[in-house]
C-alpha cells in the first residue's frame, strides 16, 4: 500500500462509533498518505459520511484513535484541527457575498486585508469566477456555488479538504467537469483529499484510492484497478462494474488446479489468492466484457439463448438465459460488420478460464 | 347581531359570491367592535359642539402631554432593549436544546401568558416592592441600613413590562434560530472559527430578521401598556394611555382624550411602518434564507 512509503495524513485506529443500539461504524483501521486521493464509496448507510465526521471532528468517537498529521486529534475541537470540508449542499454563508465568504478563513487566521484580498483574488482565478466576487451566493448557479466553496476551501491551504459528496446536487454534465476540475486543483496543489460518493464511476475516474465501505466496515481498499479486477468479495464484485457470479462448490485436482462444480457445468478456474478448500461453496466471477458469443464449443461455456441484446455505443450487451434459468451478461466490442444476435437464438457464453475468479460465498441474508 | 343579517343579506343579493358571504360575519363583528368605536374616537376629538383641530393643537403645546409623550417612548423603548439583553441568550439557549427540552423550557416561557396581569404585577410587589423578599434580604443583610426602591418607580414598570413582553421576543428570536442551517456553523468550525467569531459573523447576522420582529412586537406592545405603569410605577411613569384614562376619568374631557388616543394610535402607527421598512430591507439582504 502506498501509505507505507510516504508519512500519513491522517491515521485511523480501530476507531468505531455507535449510536445507541446501531454500529454506525465498526473497528476502522485506515491510513491516507499525504497528497494522496481517497475515495469512500459504498452504499447509503455504509457509514462514509460517520467516517468523514469523525476525521472532521464534528462527532467523537465511541472507541479507537484518530491521528492527523502526526498529531493525536481524538478529542481535537473541529476548529484546531486545521482541516477543510467541502459539503454537499455548499454551505456558504447567505449574508455574506462571494469574496466575504472567501475570505472568512483568512480573517480567522489573521490575515492583513491586503494578503486577504490577494489570496482571495487568486482562489477565484483557480475556479475561473473572478467576475461574480461581489454576488450572493444565491445569485449563481449550483455549480457555480460548489466552485465557491471549493475556493473558500483551498485560499487557506489546508493540509487535507474532506469533500462529502461534493457534486451530488449537479446533473450529470456539470458533475463531470468540476471532477476533472478537482483532480486538477488536486494535481496543483497536492493536497490530501478524502472524498465520498456513492458513484462507482465517480471513484473510478477520481481515486488515487478506494476505501469501499459495506455496512459500516471496510470491505476491500486498493487502487480503482485493484478494486476492478482483484475484487476480494461478491459485495465488491457487485458493487463496481457490473459482473456474472455463479455459484458453485470448489474442485482441487491432484495437480492443484481449482474447478467450480456448478449448476451450469464444471469451469476450471485460476487458484484463489486465499486458498480455499476441496468442497467448500464459492462463487466464480466472470466480468461481462471478458466474456463472449462462441459459435463453435469451447473449453469453458455455458449454452443459453439470447434475450435481449442492447446497443451501447461502442459495445454491444446481450443478455443470455442459461439452461437453469440463470442469466449472464455478455459485453462485446462493436464492430461494423458484426454478426448480428437475434432474440431467442441459442448461443454459447465462452471466456477464458485464466479470467474466471474464484470469490468466497457472499454471507448469507 | 342585527346589523350582520342585514350586511349578509344585502351581499347575497348582489351576487353569489360565497366568498363575500362567508367574510361578511367577520366584516360585521370588525365593523361593530373596531371601527365605529374608533370612528367615534376620532370623531370627539374633532368635534365639539363644532368642527376645530382645537385639541390636537392644545395637545401640541400641552406640556403634560409633551412630557407624557417622552415617557412613553423612554419606557417602551428602554422595556424592549431590556427585553432583548435578557431574551436574546434565552432564545439561543432554547435553540441550543434537544428538541423535547426546548418544548418543556418553552412552555415555561409562555408560563406568564397564562397569568392575569394584575397577578403578576402583585407578585413582582411581592418580590421587588420595600417590603419585599429582596429588600428584606438586603435588609438582614445590611443590618436594616440597605433599601433598594425597585417598586413604583421607572425600574418598577420596566420590570414589569418584560415580565410581559419577553416571552415575545423569545419566540421570535427562536424562530429565526431555529432558521439557521446548522452546517454554516459546522462549515465555520472546519475553517477554524472560534464559537465567538461565529457569534458574531454567522449567528447574530443572521438572527437579525427575528431580532427585529421581536423589537418591533415589543415595541408597539409597551407603548400603549396601561396597567403595568398604572400599578406599578411612580406618579413620574404616567404612559400616555394613563393619559387617557386620565382625561376619561378625573377631569371628563372626552375631546383631550379622545385627542390623545388618536395621537398615540398614529405614533405607534408610524413606528411599526418605520421598523417595518427596516426590517423589510435587512430581509432584503439576505438573512432571512
Ligand atoms: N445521528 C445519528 N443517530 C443515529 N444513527 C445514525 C446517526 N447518524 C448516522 N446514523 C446511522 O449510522 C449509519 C451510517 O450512516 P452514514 O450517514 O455514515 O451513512 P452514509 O454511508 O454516509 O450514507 P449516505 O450515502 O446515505 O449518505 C446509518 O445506519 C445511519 O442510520
Ligand atoms: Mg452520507
Amino acid at each position: 500500500m502506498t501509505a507505507s512509503s510516504t508519512p500519513a495524513m491522517v491515521e485511523l485506529q480501530g476507531v468505531a462509533k455507535r449510536y445507541g443500539e446501531v454500529n454506525a461504524l465498526h473497528r476502522v483501521d485506515l491510513s491516507i498518505a499525504k497528497g494522496e486521493f481517497v475515495t469512500l464509496l459504498g452504499p447509503s448507510g455504509s457509514g462514509k459520511t460517520t467516517l468523514l465526521n469523525l476525521i472532521a471532528g464534528m462527532i467523537t468517537p465511541s472507541s479507537g484513535r484518530i491521528v492527523i498529521d502526526g498529531r493525536d486529534a481524538t478529542t481535537l475541537p473541529t476548529n484546531r484541527r486545521g482541516l477543510g470540508m467541502v459539503f454537499q449542499n455548499y454551505a456558504l454563508m447567505p449574508h455574506m457575498t462571494v469574496f466575504e465568504n472567501i475570505a472568512f478563513p483568512l480573517e480567522v487566521r489573521r490575515l492583513s486585508k491586503a494578503e486577504i484580498k490577494r489570496k482571495v483574488g487568486e482562489a477565484l482565478e483557480l475556479i475561473q469566477l473572478g467576475h461574480v466576487a461581489n454576488r450572493k451566493p444565491r445569485e449563481l448557479s449550483g455549480g457555480q456555488q460548489q466552485r465557491i466553496s471549493l475556493a473558500r476551501c483551498i485560499v487557506y491551504n489546508p493540509a487535507l479538504i474532506l469533500m462529502d459528496e461534493p457534486l451530488g446536487a449537479l446533473d450529470k454534465k456539470l458533475r463531470e467537469q468540476m471532477q476533472l476540475e478537482i483532480k486538477r486543483l488536486h494535481a496543483e496543489l497536492g493536497i490530501t483529499m478524502l472524498y465520498v460518493t456513492h458513484d462507482q464511476d465517480e471513484a473510478l475516474t477520481m481515486s488515487d484510492r478506494i476505501v469501499l465501505m459495506n455496512g459500516g466496515r471496510i470491505e476491500q481498499q486498493g487502487t480503482p484497478d485493484t478494486l476492478y479486477f482483484r475484487p476480494e468479495t461478491v459485495f465488491s464484485a457487485e458493487f463496481i462494474g457490473s459482473s456474472n457470479l455463479i455459484p458453485g462448490t470448489v474442485e482441487i485436482g491432484a495437480d492443484g488446479a481449482y474447478a467450480l462444480n456448478t449448476a451450469l457445468g464444471r469451469f476450471a478456474a485460476p487458484a484463489p489468492e486465499r486458498a480455499m478448500k476441496a468442497g467448500e461453496p464459492a462463487v466464480l466471477l466472470v466480468r461481462p466484457e471478458n466474456m463472449a458469443l462462441a459459435a463453435t464449443p469451447t473449453p469453458a461455456g455455458v449454452d443459453g439463448h439470447i434475450e435481449d441484446s442492447i446497443l451501447l455505443g461502442g459495445v454491444v450487451r446481450h443478455f443470455v438465459r442459461c439452461a437453469d434459468g440463470s442469466s449472464l451478461i455478455i459485453q462485446e466490442l462493436n464492430q461494423p460488420g458484426r454478426p448480428g444476435a437475434h432474440r431467442g437464438e441459442a448461443v454459447r457464453a465462452a471466456w477464458q478460464p485464466q479470467h474466471g475468479r474464484l470469490l468466497p460465498p457472499a454471507p448469507a441474508g | 347581531m342585527a346589523q350582520s343579517s342585514a350586511h349578509s343579506s344585502s351581499a347575497s343579493d348582489l351576487s353569489p359570491w360565497t366568498a363575500l358571504l362567508l367574510l361578511a360575519p367577520l366584516t360585521a363583528v370588525m365593523l361593530l367592535i373596531l371601527i365605529y368605536p374608533l370612528g367615534l374616537t376620532v370623531w370627539t376629538s374633532l368635534y365639539n359642539g363644532r368642527f376645530s383641530f382645537d385639541a390636537y393643537v392644545e395637545l401640541a403645546s400641552s406640556t403634560l402631554f409633551l412630557r407624557v409623550l417622552r415617557n412613553t417612548f423612554e419606557i417602551a423603548i428602554g422595556g424592549t432593549l431590556v427585553s432583548l439583553l435578557f431574551g436574546y441568550p434565552v432564545a439561543l439557549h432554547l435553540a441550543a436544546q434537544p428538541p423535547r427540552k426546548r418544548t418543556a423550557y418553552l412552555i415555561m416561557v409562555m408560563l406568564p401568558f397564562w397569568t392575569s396581569i394584575l397577578v403578576k404585577s402583585f407578585a413582582l410587589v411581592a418580590v421587588f416592592g420595600n417590603q419585599g423578599l429582596i429588600n428584606q434580604f438586603l435588609g438582614v443583610v445590611s443590618g436594616g441600613t440597605l433599601n433598594v426602591p425597585m417598586m413604583f418607580n421607572r425600574v418598577g414598570v420596566i420590570l414589569g413590562m418584560i415580565n410581559f413582553l419577553l416571552p415575545f421576543m423569545i419566540l421570535s428570536i427562536l424562530g429565526s434560530l431555529l432558521a439557521l442551517d446548522r452546517r454554516l456553523i459546522l462549515a465555520a468550525e472546519t475553517m477554524g472559527a472560534g464559537p465567538l467569531r461565529i457569534f458574531w459573523k454567522i449567528t447574530l447576522p443572521l438572527s437579525l430578521p427575528g431580532v427585529l420582529a421581536g423589537v418591533l412586537i415589543n415595541v408597539t406592545l409597551s407603548i400603549g401598556m396601561y396597567i403595568t405603569p398604572a400599578l406599578l410605577g411612580g406618579r413620574q411613569d404616567m404612559m400616555v394611555a394613563n393619559l387617557v384614562d386620565f382625561y376619561t376619568r378625573q377631569t371628563l374631557d372626552w375631546t383631550a382624550a379622545s385627542a390623545t388616543a388618536v395621537a398615540l394610535l398614529i405614533l405607534s402607527g408610524l413606528l411599526v411602518a418605520l421598523l417595518g421598512k427596516v426590517r423589510g430591507a435587512s430581509g432584503l439582504a439576505g438573512a432571512g434564507a
